[in-house]
């Protein structure tokens, strides 16, 4: 889209005052009888303040299409990742499949031998580690389905601090061993939000999920519930973790990125969450300090309808 | 009628049908096992089935079409969907066609042999409930 501003709007002035100046200053000049600085410095003042407002609203507007461009990539990004890997995951799920199958067949042999002996309980063994290995790339797979798979939401009435509450509950109880501490701020005048609960209840753990992997031991997780604006909602959770480097920030919601060991991330968490942000007409972002710690703030909109009508 | 449930196997990779068949027969299931839709057609019309296990993906001819075919035509048998691929759009449309059940692999041989009695079940009561009617 052709821009109708320069890059740096603080030009305009430079065109538009002494053309204004010109053009309204000498008529105030001669009908007002106001001296001729004096009308200039009015005429002035008042392009200043005119175009000063309309400059802040084109910034402003500005940086939400710039917003909107970067949401549209990353949507458009994530479609065909989803896309790709959905169809990646049907080639590997059928010979994992055969796989599968092939151990449950080695065991049944192996029974009906009754076999004694070393070097067949390491056998055995080998057979216990394929399956485990199966069952951890089906896992994959089957996330990356769930990950490709696209659902209208089903809206409901959906009570966001209770959500929030139970989902940190179930976090709580894994984490209090490891003298992670849950901090809560729900904010008590929190209106219903019409959203799907399932669809928020998924991103919910999943954030929770990583700052409890982020802290560690001993560290803090923070959950806060809040009305920005009229029409919307807050949930921040944030930890005191290991941060996020810098040159990371921008490919953490990008699918299979993750900075977790193998075998511990597959690296679709934060993608699945933004990706089921953006269908329920939010925006997520991050905010993040190496070894002080992330924010991750969800923004919905309180009524999903308002916001697919408007 | 069969004591146990007599199945036919779909799919075009022969060591998945061929490895299925044998963990069936320990299990005591009969099963059959083709490669193609095609084939499956010609196998219903010479025997009784009473489950049919269907992959999606074949050549020629793909599970769900199949799947509305042998629904047409023996509706009595029931279908259980074994694919590599799920999706939403596929799952309704297998539930509209009257599939049984959707199953995405791998799974648990287990898990099949459960499926695999369930819809038998469904389908004894079913032919009951059509004898019964009738007489």
């Amino acid at each position: 889209m052709p821009k109708i501003l320069p890059s740096d709007p603080s030009r305009i002035y430079i065109l538009v005052v002494p053309l204004a100046i010109l053009l309204l200053a000498v008529p105030l000049w001669i009908y007002s009888g106001l001296g001729p600085a004096l009308a200039a410095l009015v005429v002035a003042a008042l392009c200043f303040f005119v175009i000063s407002s309309l400059v802040r609203k084109v910034v402003k507007a500005q940086e939400q299409e710039r917003l909107l461009d970067l949401q549209l990539i990353q949507s458009q990004k994530l479609a065909a990742i989803g896309e790709l890997s959905a169809g990646i995951a049907h080639e590997i799920n059928n010979p994992l499949a055969i796989i599968a199958q092939e151990v449950e067949w080695a065991r049944h042999q192996l029974q009906a031998e009754k076999p004694e002996g070393k070097s067949f309980a390491e056998l055995k063994d080998s057979l216990d580690e394929i399956t485990r290995q199966v069952d951890r790339c089906s896992e994959v797979t089957h996330r990356i389905l769930d990950f490709a798979r696209k659902r209208d939401p089903l809206v409901q009435s959906t009570e966001i601090n209770k959500l929030v509450e139970d989902m940190a509950k179930l976090v709580e109880k894994e984490v209090s061993h490891a003298g992670i501490c849950v901090i809560r701020q729900y904010e008590n005048d929190l209106p219903p939000a019409l959203t799907d609960p399932p669809l928020l209840r998924q991103v919910v753990l999943n954030l929770l999920n990583n700052a409890a992997d982020s802290v560690g031991q001993n560290g803090t997780i923070s959950l806060e519930t809040r009305i920005p604006d009229k029409g919307k909602i807050e949930i921040e959770i944030s930890d005191t973790g290991c941060g996020i480097p810098k040159e990371d920030l921008n490919r953490i919601f990008d699918p299979f990125f993750t900075t977790k060991p193998p075998g511990k991330g597959t690296g679709l968490g934060l993608s699945l969450c933004h990706s089921i942000i953006i269908r329920l007409g939010g925006t997520i972002t991050v905010q993040s300090e190496q070894g002080k710690g992330s924010a991750f703030t969800v923004r919905l909109p309180l009524d999903y309808n308002s916001h697919k009508s408007g | 009628m069969s004591v146990r449930p007599k199945v036919l196997i779909v799919d075009d990779e022969e060591r998945f049908r061929t490895t299925l068949h044998k963990l069936l027969a320990i299990r005591k299931i009969d099963a059959a096992h083709v490669g193609s839709a095609k084939e499956a057609f010609s196998e219903i019309a010479n025997n009784d089935y009473d489950v049919i296990l269907l992959d999606v993906k074949m050549p020629e001819m793909d599970g769900i079409q199949a799947l509305g075919r042998i629904k047409r035509e023996n509706p009595q048998i029931e279908v259980i969907i074994l694919t590599g691929h799920a999706s939403v759009d596929a799952a309704v449309e297998i539930m509209k066609l009257g599939g049984y059940e959707y199953l995405l692999k791998p799974c648990a041989i287990d898990e099949l042999v459960g499926k695999i009695e369930s819809a038998w079940e469904r389908k004894l009561i079913r032919g009951k409930k059509t004898l019964d009617a009738n007489s």
